[in-house]
Protein backbone atom coordinates (compact mmCIF):
# COMPACT_ATOMS: atom_id res chain seq x y z
CA UNK A 1 0.00 0.00 0.00
CA UNK A 2 1.56 3.85 -0.77
CA UNK A 3 2.29 5.66 2.19
CA UNK A 4 1.14 9.28 2.29
CA UNK A 5 3.00 12.37 3.51
CA UNK A 6 0.47 13.74 6.10
CA UNK A 7 -0.52 16.93 8.02
CA UNK A 8 -2.37 16.74 10.91
CA UNK A 9 -4.45 19.82 13.10
CA UNK A 10 -4.91 18.80 16.93
CA UNK A 11 -7.34 20.08 19.06
CA UNK A 12 -7.05 23.73 20.29
CA UNK A 13 -7.15 22.29 24.25
CA UNK A 14 -4.56 19.73 23.21
CA UNK A 15 -1.99 22.46 21.76
CA UNK A 16 -0.18 22.91 24.85
CA UNK A 17 0.48 19.96 26.02
CA UNK A 18 0.72 17.52 22.49
CA UNK A 19 2.28 14.33 23.57
CA UNK A 20 -0.42 12.15 24.43
CA UNK A 21 -2.01 12.93 20.90
CA UNK A 22 1.26 12.06 19.43
CA UNK A 23 1.37 9.16 21.32
CA UNK A 24 -1.92 7.86 20.02
CA UNK A 25 -1.31 9.44 16.61
CA UNK A 26 1.48 6.84 16.56
CA UNK A 27 -0.25 4.08 17.80
CA UNK A 28 -2.33 4.34 15.19
CA UNK A 29 0.52 4.19 12.21
CA UNK A 30 1.96 7.46 11.98
CA UNK A 31 5.41 7.70 11.34
CA UNK A 32 6.01 11.01 13.48
CA UNK A 33 8.44 13.53 11.26
CA UNK A 34 7.87 16.48 13.09
CA UNK A 35 5.73 18.22 16.46
CA UNK A 36 5.29 21.39 15.54
CA UNK A 37 4.32 22.86 19.07
CA UNK A 38 3.65 26.46 18.22
CA UNK A 39 0.87 25.58 15.62
CA UNK A 40 -0.26 22.44 16.98
CA UNK A 41 0.35 20.40 13.87
CA UNK A 42 1.93 16.89 13.68
CA UNK A 43 3.68 16.05 10.39
CA UNK A 44 4.85 12.31 9.13
CA UNK A 45 3.84 9.87 7.12
CA UNK A 46 1.59 6.60 7.06
CA UNK A 47 0.63 3.64 4.53
CA UNK A 48 -2.77 3.97 2.91
CA UNK A 49 -4.92 1.98 4.84
CA UNK A 50 -4.07 3.38 8.09
CA UNK A 51 -5.10 7.43 6.51
CA UNK A 52 -8.46 7.26 7.48
CA UNK A 53 -8.10 6.05 11.19
CA UNK A 54 -6.05 9.04 12.15
CA UNK A 55 -8.94 11.26 12.27
CA UNK A 56 -10.05 8.91 14.99
CA UNK A 57 -7.52 9.29 17.43
CA UNK A 58 -8.74 11.51 20.04
CA UNK A 59 -7.58 15.12 20.23
CA UNK A 60 -7.09 14.78 16.32
CA UNK A 61 -9.29 18.01 14.59
CA UNK A 62 -8.15 17.67 10.86
CA UNK A 63 -6.03 14.95 8.34
CA UNK A 64 -4.67 16.11 5.15
CA UNK A 65 -2.03 14.89 2.76
CA UNK A 66 0.58 16.86 2.07
CA UNK A 67 0.27 19.20 -0.80
CA UNK A 68 3.56 19.60 -2.98
CA UNK A 69 4.72 23.14 -4.32
CA UNK A 70 6.94 24.03 -7.36
CA UNK A 71 8.03 27.34 -8.44
CA UNK A 72 8.26 28.37 -11.56
CA UNK A 73 12.48 28.05 -13.14
CA UNK A 74 13.91 32.30 -12.74
CA UNK A 75 13.47 32.97 -16.07
CA UNK A 76 9.61 32.44 -16.74
CA UNK A 77 7.56 35.51 -17.42
CA UNK A 78 5.63 35.24 -13.63
CA UNK A 79 7.03 34.08 -10.21
CA UNK B 1 -13.53 79.92 -42.25
CA UNK B 2 -13.17 80.59 -38.30
CA UNK B 3 -15.47 79.23 -35.65
CA UNK B 4 -17.13 81.45 -33.35
CA UNK B 5 -16.60 80.84 -29.74
CA UNK B 6 -19.73 78.87 -29.41
CA UNK B 7 -17.69 76.81 -32.53
CA UNK B 8 -20.39 77.49 -34.92
CA UNK B 9 -19.33 78.36 -39.02
CA UNK B 10 -21.76 81.49 -39.50
CA UNK B 11 -24.05 79.71 -41.88
CA UNK B 12 -27.53 77.99 -40.95
CA UNK B 13 -29.73 74.80 -41.51
CA UNK B 14 -32.94 75.32 -42.19
CA UNK B 15 -35.31 72.21 -41.71
CA UNK B 16 -38.40 71.64 -43.96
CA UNK B 17 -41.75 70.75 -42.71
CA UNK B 18 -42.77 66.59 -44.71
CA UNK B 19 -43.77 68.10 -47.71
CA UNK B 20 -40.99 70.55 -48.62
CA UNK B 21 -41.82 70.62 -52.63
CA UNK B 22 -41.70 74.17 -52.96
CA UNK B 23 -39.07 74.86 -50.62
CA UNK B 24 -36.76 76.59 -52.72
CA UNK B 25 -39.25 78.74 -53.79
CA UNK B 26 -40.01 80.06 -50.09
CA UNK B 27 -36.33 80.50 -49.17
CA UNK B 28 -36.55 82.83 -51.81
CA UNK B 29 -39.72 84.51 -51.18
CA UNK B 30 -39.47 84.86 -47.16
CA UNK B 31 -35.27 85.89 -47.49
CA UNK B 32 -34.09 86.19 -50.58
CA UNK B 33 -32.25 83.42 -50.77
CA UNK B 34 -30.58 81.71 -53.74
CA UNK B 35 -29.78 78.06 -53.15
CA UNK B 36 -28.68 75.59 -55.48
CA UNK B 37 -30.24 72.13 -55.33
CA UNK B 38 -28.82 68.89 -55.52
CA UNK B 39 -31.97 67.94 -57.49
CA UNK B 40 -30.59 69.44 -60.35
CA UNK B 41 -28.37 67.20 -62.87
CA UNK B 42 -25.02 67.81 -63.71
CA UNK B 43 -21.77 68.25 -61.30
CA UNK B 44 -22.63 68.13 -57.76
CA UNK B 45 -23.44 71.32 -56.71
CA UNK B 46 -20.33 72.73 -54.25
CA UNK B 47 -21.46 73.78 -50.47
CA UNK B 48 -19.96 76.20 -50.51
CA UNK B 49 -20.91 78.20 -53.54
CA UNK B 50 -23.60 80.45 -54.08
CA UNK B 51 -26.39 81.47 -51.32
CA UNK B 52 -26.33 77.81 -50.22
CA UNK B 53 -27.64 74.32 -50.92
CA UNK B 54 -30.81 72.90 -50.94
CA UNK B 55 -30.59 69.14 -49.81
CA UNK B 56 -33.69 67.84 -51.91
CA UNK B 57 -33.46 63.81 -50.40
CA UNK B 58 -33.22 65.34 -46.71
CA UNK B 59 -35.45 68.86 -46.33
CA UNK B 60 -32.63 70.57 -45.11
CA UNK B 61 -31.46 73.64 -47.05
CA UNK B 62 -27.28 74.87 -45.78
CA UNK B 63 -27.62 78.48 -46.40
CA UNK B 64 -25.63 81.16 -45.66
CA UNK B 65 -27.69 83.98 -44.23
CA UNK B 66 -26.69 87.86 -42.80
CA UNK B 67 -29.18 88.81 -39.41
CA UNK B 68 -31.83 90.04 -41.54
CA UNK B 69 -32.50 87.00 -43.15
CA UNK B 70 -31.77 84.86 -40.18
CA UNK B 71 -35.03 86.95 -38.34
CA UNK B 72 -37.04 86.69 -41.56
CA UNK B 73 -36.68 83.04 -41.05
CA UNK B 74 -36.62 82.54 -37.80
CA UNK B 75 -40.16 84.55 -38.12
CA UNK B 76 -41.49 81.81 -41.23
CA UNK B 77 -41.01 79.24 -38.76
CA UNK B 78 -43.24 80.39 -36.27
CA UNK B 79 -46.25 80.84 -38.95
CA UNK B 80 -47.87 77.64 -40.99
CA UNK B 81 -45.44 77.06 -44.27
CA UNK B 82 -42.78 74.66 -45.09
CA UNK B 83 -40.19 76.02 -42.99
CA UNK B 84 -39.82 74.61 -39.74
CA UNK B 85 -36.35 75.39 -37.98
CA UNK B 86 -33.36 77.16 -38.74
CA UNK B 87 -30.39 76.67 -36.58
CA UNK B 88 -26.99 77.08 -36.44
CA UNK B 89 -24.09 74.91 -38.28
CA UNK B 90 -22.01 73.31 -35.98
CA UNK B 91 -18.25 72.34 -36.70
CA UNK B 92 -17.58 68.74 -35.56
CA UNK B 93 -14.19 66.70 -35.06
CA UNK B 94 -13.51 63.12 -35.32
CA UNK B 95 -12.80 61.68 -32.20
CA UNK B 96 -9.68 60.49 -31.32
CA UNK B 97 -8.16 57.71 -29.26
CA UNK B 98 -7.13 58.97 -25.65
CA UNK B 99 -3.61 58.12 -24.60
CA UNK B 100 -3.69 54.79 -22.53
CA UNK B 101 -3.26 55.50 -18.53
CA UNK B 102 -0.47 52.53 -18.92
CA UNK B 103 1.60 54.91 -21.59
CA UNK B 104 1.48 58.21 -19.45
CA UNK B 105 2.22 56.35 -15.77
CA UNK B 106 5.02 54.09 -17.52
CA UNK B 107 6.69 57.09 -19.06
CA UNK B 108 6.24 58.86 -15.38
CA UNK B 109 8.19 56.76 -13.64
CA UNK B 110 12.05 57.30 -12.83
CA UNK B 111 13.76 54.92 -10.86
CA UNK B 112 17.04 56.52 -10.19
CA UNK B 113 16.53 56.42 -6.31
CA UNK B 114 13.96 54.04 -5.29
CA UNK B 115 12.06 51.38 -7.16
CA UNK B 116 8.51 52.03 -8.54
CA UNK B 117 7.16 49.26 -6.20
CA UNK B 118 8.84 51.93 -3.29
CA UNK B 119 7.06 54.85 -4.48
CA UNK B 120 3.85 52.69 -4.90
CA UNK B 121 3.08 52.04 -1.81
CA UNK B 122 5.07 55.21 -0.46
CA UNK B 123 8.11 54.01 1.32
CA UNK B 124 10.23 56.86 0.51
CA UNK B 125 8.46 59.54 2.64
CA UNK B 126 7.68 57.07 5.68
CA UNK B 127 9.61 57.50 8.88
CA UNK B 128 9.13 53.91 9.64
CA UNK B 129 11.73 51.06 9.30
CA UNK B 130 10.64 47.69 10.94
CA UNK B 131 13.57 48.43 13.10
CA UNK B 132 12.81 46.05 16.19
CA UNK B 133 10.66 43.55 14.15
CA UNK B 134 11.39 40.20 12.73
CA UNK B 135 10.29 39.56 9.42
CA UNK B 136 10.36 35.48 8.08
CA UNK B 137 10.08 34.96 4.32
CA UNK B 138 10.04 31.68 4.00
CA UNK B 139 10.84 30.31 0.71
CA UNK B 140 14.01 28.88 -1.21
CA UNK B 141 16.30 30.54 1.46
CA UNK B 142 19.03 33.31 0.69
CA UNK B 143 22.31 34.26 -0.78
CA UNK B 144 23.93 34.76 2.85
CA UNK B 145 27.24 36.31 0.69
CA UNK B 146 25.30 38.99 -0.80
CA UNK B 147 27.12 42.89 -0.15
CA UNK B 148 23.89 44.69 -0.03
CA UNK B 149 22.85 43.36 3.23
CA UNK B 150 26.39 43.41 4.86
CA UNK B 151 25.83 44.66 8.63
CA UNK B 152 22.37 43.29 8.61
CA UNK B 153 20.67 40.82 11.19
CA UNK B 154 19.78 37.69 9.11
CA UNK B 155 18.76 34.25 11.22
CA UNK B 156 18.00 31.73 9.19
CA UNK B 157 17.26 27.38 9.16
CA UNK B 158 16.29 25.20 6.30
CA UNK B 159 13.62 23.01 6.25
CA UNK B 160 14.73 21.14 3.10
CA UNK B 161 16.12 17.81 3.88
CA UNK B 162 19.91 17.83 2.47
CA UNK B 163 19.78 21.53 1.71
CA UNK B 164 21.47 24.42 3.27
CA UNK B 165 19.80 27.46 3.36
CA UNK B 166 22.24 29.67 0.91
CA UNK B 167 20.16 29.98 -2.05
CA UNK B 168 20.28 28.03 -5.18
CA UNK B 169 17.64 29.46 -7.05
CA UNK B 170 17.18 32.87 -6.24
CA UNK B 171 13.40 33.93 -5.64
CA UNK B 172 13.99 33.54 -2.20
CA UNK B 173 16.76 36.59 -2.28
CA UNK B 174 14.75 38.50 -4.73
CA UNK B 175 11.27 38.57 -2.03
CA UNK B 176 13.89 39.22 1.20
CA UNK B 177 15.33 41.87 -1.32
CA UNK B 178 11.86 43.60 -0.96
CA UNK B 179 10.55 43.19 2.18
CA UNK B 180 13.58 43.75 3.93
CA UNK B 181 16.31 45.10 1.63
CA UNK B 182 18.15 48.43 1.72
CA UNK B 183 17.05 51.82 0.42
CA UNK B 184 20.53 53.36 0.12
CA UNK B 185 22.62 51.27 -2.88
CA UNK B 186 26.06 51.78 -4.39
CA UNK B 187 25.00 51.10 -7.89
CA UNK B 188 20.89 51.37 -8.72
CA UNK B 189 17.96 52.68 -6.64
CA UNK B 190 16.80 51.40 -3.24
CA UNK B 191 14.42 48.26 -3.41
CA UNK B 192 13.43 47.44 0.02
CA UNK B 193 10.66 48.07 2.27
CA UNK B 194 11.52 47.65 5.76
CA UNK B 195 14.78 48.10 5.91
CA UNK B 196 16.26 47.77 9.52
CA UNK B 197 13.61 44.71 10.38
CA UNK B 198 15.23 41.64 11.91
CA UNK B 199 15.28 38.74 8.79
CA UNK B 200 14.41 35.38 9.37
CA UNK B 201 15.62 33.29 6.21
CA UNK B 202 13.45 30.38 6.18
CA UNK B 203 14.31 27.80 3.78
CA UNK B 204 11.32 25.67 2.53
CA UNK B 205 12.22 25.45 -1.18
CA UNK B 206 14.40 23.41 -2.02
CA UNK B 207 17.16 25.02 -5.04
CA UNK B 208 14.77 23.79 -7.66
CA UNK B 209 11.79 25.38 -6.29
CA UNK B 210 10.04 22.90 -4.85
CA UNK B 211 8.23 21.65 -1.20
CA UNK B 212 5.81 20.66 0.74
CA UNK B 213 3.14 21.53 3.16
CA UNK B 214 5.15 19.52 5.98
CA UNK B 215 8.19 21.91 5.33
CA UNK B 216 5.83 25.00 4.96
CA UNK B 217 4.26 24.65 8.30
CA UNK B 218 7.74 23.66 10.03
CA UNK B 219 8.99 27.02 8.91
CA UNK B 220 5.74 28.68 10.35
CA UNK B 221 6.36 26.65 13.54
CA UNK B 222 9.69 28.30 13.58
CA UNK B 223 8.88 31.61 12.83
CA UNK B 224 5.84 31.55 15.70
CA UNK B 225 8.73 30.38 18.17
CA UNK B 226 11.10 32.74 16.94
CA UNK B 227 8.60 35.59 17.58
CA UNK B 228 8.29 37.11 14.40
CA UNK B 229 5.63 39.23 13.25
CA UNK B 230 5.11 38.68 10.21
CA UNK B 231 5.89 35.85 7.67
CA UNK B 232 5.71 36.42 4.16
CA UNK B 233 5.25 33.29 1.87
CA UNK B 234 5.89 33.82 -1.90
CA UNK B 235 4.35 30.59 -2.40
CA UNK B 236 1.66 28.27 -3.86
CA UNK B 237 -0.49 25.55 -5.23
CA UNK B 238 -2.88 26.27 -7.78
CA UNK B 239 -6.81 25.69 -7.14
CA UNK B 240 -9.64 24.70 -8.61
CA UNK B 241 -13.01 26.99 -8.38
CA UNK B 242 -15.00 25.68 -5.89
CA UNK B 243 -11.92 23.68 -3.89
CA UNK B 244 -12.07 23.82 -0.06
CA UNK B 245 -9.58 25.78 1.21
CA UNK B 246 -6.96 23.66 4.11
CA UNK B 247 -8.45 23.47 7.44
CA UNK B 248 -5.41 22.94 8.61
CA UNK B 249 -3.29 25.70 7.32
CA UNK B 250 -6.40 27.89 8.54
CA UNK B 251 -6.19 26.37 11.54
CA UNK B 252 -2.52 27.42 11.89
CA UNK B 253 -3.37 30.67 10.40
CA UNK B 254 -5.90 31.68 13.01
CA UNK B 255 -3.39 29.83 15.96
CA UNK B 256 -0.41 32.20 14.79
CA UNK B 257 -2.85 35.22 14.76
CA UNK B 258 -3.51 34.90 18.16
CA UNK B 259 -0.10 34.25 18.99
CA UNK B 260 0.84 37.81 17.37
CA UNK B 261 2.00 36.49 14.00
CA UNK B 262 0.37 37.60 10.49
CA UNK B 263 0.93 35.49 7.53
CA UNK B 264 1.15 36.91 4.47
CA UNK B 265 0.87 34.80 1.21
CA UNK B 266 1.07 35.47 -2.37
CA UNK B 267 -2.29 35.22 -4.44
CA UNK B 268 -1.02 33.15 -6.96
CA UNK B 269 -0.03 33.69 -10.56
CA UNK B 270 -2.32 31.35 -12.57
CA UNK B 271 -4.42 33.69 -14.41
CA UNK B 272 -4.31 35.03 -17.58
CA UNK B 273 -6.79 38.31 -17.94
CA UNK B 274 -5.17 38.87 -21.47
CA UNK B 275 -7.56 35.94 -22.51
CA UNK B 276 -10.50 36.47 -19.90
CA UNK B 277 -9.42 33.57 -18.19
CA UNK B 278 -9.05 34.69 -14.03
CA UNK B 279 -7.95 31.83 -11.31
CA UNK B 280 -9.07 31.62 -8.36
CA UNK B 281 -6.79 32.15 -5.36
CA UNK B 282 -4.14 29.54 -4.48
CA UNK B 283 -3.51 27.23 -1.36
CA UNK B 284 -2.94 28.57 1.52
CA UNK B 285 -3.30 32.24 0.47
CA UNK B 286 -7.01 31.37 -0.02
CA UNK B 287 -7.40 30.83 3.61
CA UNK B 288 -9.41 33.45 5.07
CA UNK B 289 -6.67 33.49 8.24
CA UNK B 290 -3.80 34.17 5.65
CA UNK B 291 -3.70 37.53 3.82
CA UNK B 292 -3.76 36.86 -0.22
CA UNK B 293 -1.70 39.93 -2.15
CA UNK B 294 -2.57 40.33 -5.92
CA UNK B 295 -0.26 42.08 -8.21
CA UNK B 296 -0.42 45.21 -9.87
CA UNK B 297 1.54 47.14 -12.30
CA UNK B 298 3.02 50.16 -12.68
CA UNK B 299 0.07 51.87 -14.12
CA UNK B 300 -1.87 50.25 -10.78
CA UNK B 301 -3.72 48.00 -13.13
CA UNK B 302 -4.33 44.37 -12.23
CA UNK B 303 -1.13 42.33 -13.25
CA UNK B 304 -2.33 39.68 -16.37
CA UNK B 305 -1.43 37.03 -13.98
CA UNK B 306 -3.29 37.81 -10.76
CA UNK B 307 -5.29 35.12 -9.27
CA UNK B 308 -8.82 36.92 -8.24
CA UNK B 309 -11.89 35.85 -5.97
CA UNK B 310 -13.75 33.79 -8.14
CA UNK B 311 -15.77 31.65 -5.43
CA UNK B 312 -16.80 32.27 -2.06
CA UNK B 313 -13.83 30.30 -0.79
CA UNK B 314 -10.79 32.18 -1.55
CA UNK B 315 -10.85 35.94 -1.19
CA UNK B 316 -7.71 38.65 -2.59
CA UNK B 317 -6.74 40.73 0.82
CA UNK B 318 -4.92 43.69 -0.56
CA UNK B 319 -2.92 43.96 -3.49
CA UNK B 320 0.64 45.12 -3.94
CA UNK B 321 3.30 45.98 -6.92
CA UNK B 322 4.48 42.90 -8.63
CA UNK B 323 5.12 43.90 -12.46
CA UNK B 324 8.91 44.57 -13.69
CA UNK B 325 9.96 44.38 -10.06
CA UNK B 326 13.77 44.82 -9.01
CA UNK B 327 15.52 43.70 -6.08
CA UNK B 328 18.15 41.62 -4.73
CA UNK B 329 19.90 38.16 -6.72
CA UNK B 330 21.99 35.43 -5.85
CA UNK B 331 25.59 36.60 -6.65
CA UNK B 332 27.40 37.03 -9.10
CA UNK B 333 24.31 38.57 -10.74
CA UNK B 334 23.76 40.99 -8.06
CA UNK B 335 20.22 41.99 -8.85
CA UNK B 336 17.34 41.04 -10.90
CA UNK B 337 13.71 41.59 -12.30
CA UNK B 338 11.04 39.36 -12.17
CA UNK B 339 7.05 39.52 -11.35
CA UNK B 340 4.37 37.99 -9.73
CA UNK B 341 2.16 38.08 -7.05
CA UNK B 342 5.56 36.59 -5.52
CA UNK B 343 7.16 40.18 -5.64
CA UNK B 344 3.75 41.85 -4.43
CA UNK B 345 3.96 39.60 -1.26
CA UNK B 346 7.00 40.80 0.21
CA UNK B 347 5.81 44.75 -0.47
CA UNK B 348 2.45 43.87 1.97
CA UNK B 349 4.97 42.12 4.61
CA UNK B 350 7.92 45.21 4.61
CA UNK B 351 4.53 47.47 4.97
CA UNK B 352 3.02 45.32 7.56
CA UNK B 353 6.36 45.57 9.36
CA UNK B 354 6.73 48.87 9.03
CA UNK B 355 3.13 49.53 10.91
CA UNK B 356 4.36 47.14 13.34
CA UNK B 357 7.19 49.21 14.42
CA UNK B 358 5.27 52.73 14.14
CA UNK B 359 2.15 51.57 16.14
CA UNK B 360 3.21 48.11 17.89
CA UNK B 361 0.16 46.81 15.92
CA UNK B 362 0.26 42.70 16.04
CA UNK B 363 -2.11 39.39 15.01
CA UNK B 364 -5.74 40.72 13.98
CA UNK B 365 -4.74 44.79 14.87
CA UNK B 366 -2.11 44.59 12.41
CA UNK B 367 -4.32 42.96 9.77
CA UNK B 368 -7.10 45.80 9.77
CA UNK B 369 -4.35 48.47 10.19
CA UNK B 370 -3.03 47.35 6.79
CA UNK B 371 -6.39 47.21 5.05
CA UNK B 372 -7.60 50.45 6.39
CA UNK B 373 -4.57 52.27 5.47
CA UNK B 374 -4.63 50.47 1.87
CA UNK B 375 -5.20 53.02 -0.62
CA UNK B 376 -8.44 52.17 -2.36
CA UNK B 377 -7.98 51.89 -6.20
CA UNK B 378 -10.57 51.93 -8.95
CA UNK B 379 -10.94 47.95 -9.38
CA UNK B 380 -13.09 45.72 -8.30
CA UNK B 381 -12.31 44.52 -4.65
CA UNK B 382 -12.67 40.57 -6.20
CA UNK B 383 -9.19 41.59 -7.47
CA UNK B 384 -7.71 44.33 -5.57
CA UNK B 385 -9.01 43.62 -1.87
CA UNK B 386 -8.98 46.85 0.09
CA UNK B 387 -6.73 47.88 -2.24
CA UNK B 388 -3.01 49.14 -2.62
CA UNK B 389 -0.64 48.75 0.55
CA UNK B 390 0.84 51.85 1.60
CA UNK B 391 3.33 52.72 4.31
CA UNK B 392 2.63 54.53 8.01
Amino acid sequence: MAEEQVVISVADDQVDDMASVVAALREAGLRVAEVLDSVGVVTGTVDGDALGFLSTVPGVVEVERSREFQLPVPDEPTH
Amino acid sequence: MTAAADGTTGRYLVLFDDDWSNGTQELNRVAGIRTESSEDGGATPHLWEGDGLMMHELGVALVTADDDQVTALASAADEPGPIALIEPERFVRAIEPTDTVTEAAAAAVDETLFTWGLQAVGAPNSTATGKGVKLAVLDTGFDLTHPDFAGRTVVHESFVQGEEVQDGHGHGTHCIGTSSGPRDVEKGPGYGVAYEVDIYAGKVLSNEGSGADGGILAGINWAINSGCAVISMSLGAGTQPGQAYSRTFEKVATRALEKGTLIIAAAGNESDRRTGRIAPVGHPANCPSIMSVAAIDVARKIAYFSCGTVDTIGAIDLSGPGFDVYSSWPMPLRNKRISGTSMATPHAAGIAALIAQATGARGYELWARLSQKGLRLPLPSTDVGAGLVQAP
